[in-house]
């Protein structure tokens, strides 16, 4: 498999797929699993902000990419097995 | 013999300010930006504010965008994200948004 020098992915691809990433979240109904999603890939992309060379941040775009397919997977498992109650974070201060 | 009569009709200034938004949007988005940036209570957030000058990177104006269309119920694309700067922009294009989905 030839490895193809893979380009750093642009202002926007990058912006892009932090977008993907928060609206699976967005689908999750379980309220644990939609922040954590949000949180992590917010410290994730955070984190890698200022990767200087392109293959670390080709490798870190590619490694996105992967964890943004394992969302969009398990947001469809959950959606079978989605509970009934609300998490007591979701409920509304009355 | 003829009149001329000599209908002056004022040129129907039809002064549409087209894209300004309520308050109450402006309020909101106000808001909700200070609660994603974190900022201390005393901050003057404007409907002029920009997202930059307030300390918010390319990642927080994703992030509040998210935190927008969950608050307003709407869907915002791409390319409109990206003309995001101002708390002004972001309520105008909510109102448009929402009147689009009201339609």
């Amino acid at each position: 498999m030839a490895a193809a020098a893979a380009a750093a992915p642009t202002r926007a691809e990058a912006l892009s797929l932090f977008r993907s990433l928060l609206r699976t979240a967005k689908q999750f109904s379980d309220y644990n699993i939609r922040e954590y999603t949000r949180r992590r890939a917010a410290d994730a992309f955070r984190e890698n902000r200022a990767l200087a060379d392109a293959p670390a941040a080709a490798a870190a775009f590619a490694e996105g990419k992967k964890q943004l397919e394992v969302a969009k997977r398990q947001a469809v498992v959950y959606s079978l097995y989605a509970p009934k109650s609300k998490s007591v974070m979701e409920l509304k201060v009355q | 013999m003829t009149s001329v009569s000599i209908r002056s009709r004022t040129s129907s200034l039809r002064f549409k300010i087209c894209c300004s938004a309520k308050k109450e949007t402006v309020d909101k988005v106000c808001n909700i930006v200070k609660e994603q940036l974190a900022l201390p209570d005393g901050t003057a957030i404007t409907a002029e504010s920009k997202f930059a000058e307030l300390g918010a990177d390319s990642l927080d104006t994703v992030e509040i965008v998210m935190g927008l269309e969950e608050a307003f119920g709407i869907t915002v694309d791409e390319t409109s994200a990206q003309d995001i700067a101002t708390v002004q922009d972001a309520a105008n294009l909510i109102e448009k948004l929402v009147l689009e989905k009201a339609s």
